[in-house]
Order: C-alpha cells, then sequence, then structure tokens
C-alpha cells in the first residue's frame, strides 16, 4: 500500500531533491504533493490527505514551527507525522521541535539513507535492507 | 583571524562536494567580466549575529542548479531555478557555518536568503580581508565574505 507525501520547502530546488530521494529511496510513497510555505501546505492538506509531510523550518508567510503548531491544535491534522528537514543545528532547537510534536528531524545537507531511515517507520520499505542511522538523523 | 578564511573554504568546498559534486580549487582565476554577477546574503541572529555574503557569476548558479537537480546544464529549469538554487546552497552553509562558529547550544535564526544581481564585477579582497575567502569552482572564480557584528568569532571548540 503505497502513502502520499507533502513537501513543505519554500526552495524549489530542495523539493525536487526530496521528491527525487523519495522516487530512488525504495519507500512506499503514492502522490507527492509540494508547498512553498505553510499557509500552502494547509491549503493542500484541505484539499487532500497526507501519510507524512517533510517540512522545512526557515520559510517566509508561515515558518515550519508555525505550521507545526498550528497543525497539532487542529483535530483533524494533529495526527499527521511531521518531518522536519532543515538546517539548523541546535540542540534547543531540536528539543524544541520534539516538544511540539515532530516525527523527526533530518539536517540538511542530507544523505538520501538518511531521509529514508527516517521515513521507513511511516511508509514502508519494498525491500528489506538496513541501514545504521546517521547522526544528523533522528527519530524522535 | 585566519581561522575565519580557512573554515569558510573548507565549509564552502565540503558542502559544495556532498551537495552537488562539485570541487574547489584555491587557484584564483581572473573573475570573468563577461558574465553577470550575482550577490547572494542570508543574515544569522543569535547570541551573536552576522551575515554570510557570497558573490559569483551566473555560470556557477547554473552549474550549481544542474548538479543539484540532476540534469543537463542546459535543460530549461537550469536557468529558472539557479538563483533558487544558490539561494538554499548558502541557506544550508550558512547552517553549518553558525554550528561551526559556534557549537550546537544555542538557537540561531537565518533569515531568507536574498539574491541580487550585481551592477558590476564585485571587488575581490581576500588577499587583505581574514574575514573573506576566495576560491575557484570549475574555473569560476568565487567569493565568500563573513560580516560579524561585534567580535570576530573563532570556530568552536578552538
Amino acid at each position: 500500500m503505497s502513502h502520499d507525501v507533502l513537501i513543505v520547502d519554500d526552495s524549489v530546488t530542495i523539493r525536487q531533491m526530496v521528491k527525487k530521494t523519495l522516487d530512488i529511496a525504495g519507500l512506499n510513497v503514492g502522490e507527492v504533493y509540494e508547498a512553498s510555505n505553510g499557509i500552502e501546505a494547509l491549503a493542500q492538506l484541505n484539499d487532500h490527505p497526507v501519510a507524512v509531510m517533510l517540512v522545512d523550518i526557515n520559510m517566509p508567510t508561515m515558518n515550519g514551527i508555525q505550521l507545526l503548531t498550528r497543525m497539532r491544535g487542529n483535530r483533524r491534522l494533529k495526527d499527521i507525522p511531521i518531518v522536519i528537514v532543515s538546517t539548523e543545528g541546535s540542540r534547543q532547537r531540536i528539543a524544541e521541535l520534539e516538544s511540539i510534536g515532530a516525527f523527526g528531524y533530518v539536517r540538511k545537507p542530507f544523505h538520501p539513507e538518511q531521509l529514508r531511515d527516517v521515513l521507513k517507520p511511516l511508509l514502508g520499505v519494498k525491500d528489506h535492507a538496513t541501514n545504521e542511522n546517521d547522526a544528523e538523523g533522528a527519530l524522535f | 583571524m585566519p581561522q575565519t578564511k580557512t573554515t569558510l573554504k573548507e565549509l564552502f568546498s565540503e558542502i559544495l562536494a556532498n551537495l552537488a559534486f562539485m570541487f574547489t580549487d584555491d587557484e584564483e582565476s581572473e573573475p570573468s567580466d563577461q558574465d553577470v554577477w550575482l550577490e547572494t546574503s542570508v543574515r544569522y541572529l543569535g547570541p551573536n549575529r552576522g551575515t554570510l555574503v557570497f558573490h559569483c557569476p551566473r555560470r556557477f548558479t547554473r552549474g550549481l542548479a544542474a548538479n543539484l537537480l540532476g540534469v543537463d546544464p542546459e535543460a530549461p529549469q537550469v536557468n529558472d531555478q539557479s538563483e533558487d538554487a544558490v539561494r538554499e546552497f548558502m541557506n544550508i552553509l550558512c547552517g553549518q557555518l553558525v554550528t561551526q562558529f559556534f557549537g550546537s547550544q544555542d538557537i540561531y535564526n537565518l533569515s531568507i536568503p536574498q539574491c541580487r544581481v550585481l551592477p558590476e564585477v564585485p571587488e575581490f579582497i581576500a588577499a587583505r580581508d581574514p574575514n573573506v575567502a576566495s576560491l575557484s569552482v570549475d574555473g569560476s572564480r568565487i567569493q565568500l565574505v563573513h560580516l560579524v557584528e561585534g567580535e570576530t568569532p573563532s570556530p568552536a571548540g578552538a
């Protein structure tokens, strides 16, 4: 069974890189939707639910933390797993993200294996190969 | 401080290689006056504040976009996305630089990177400024400038 994904990042380049990573990572991905900020993401979620979201922090209009906070306060959206994909490396920030309900965290620049390892529990994989988690990717 | 220049060079080279499979060298080729030059800047704010500024020719941004997207450099989306590619690259570089300079304890917020076309070839000042690094990438000269508000940082743990 495949699962739909929403990528939220203001960089179209990053969205395409993540999309390509999802393609080659052997995950059970269905439709991949895109949004360039939190407001667009919420509009996308009104039209079609997704199994997981990959969200940047640093975006205009509504950033990733604002989006995560808004979704956790919404009964319909609060249980959608959100993996933060960001440039930030602060331990305080990562702890903050965990406290407001992020499922996991992957730091840019990331290797495809890091993204796959964080998403495997959510999406499942088409093969049974396993990899050790890198220090820059984490499940909360 | 000499460590700033070295850190800028090493981080830039490492991230460019890992992300885009592009490689730098220290040879200072002449900056091209046959190309459009871009300035991309991103600010960091936290217990320390500063700005990272990047000067490069358009040719570099096209190569970067093509490599990040895994497409031919002549593909149409390369032109359209070249500025986005360099903005995102600077976003990533600045995030890593902040950790390198100040550690990973405190929160730093980054601005949305801004990219603009310069009216002429920028002045290259790396030789006399310890907070400036100059490199070449595939024959294109580039320059990284670290503008610090307050005291010049040294890398964390140094």
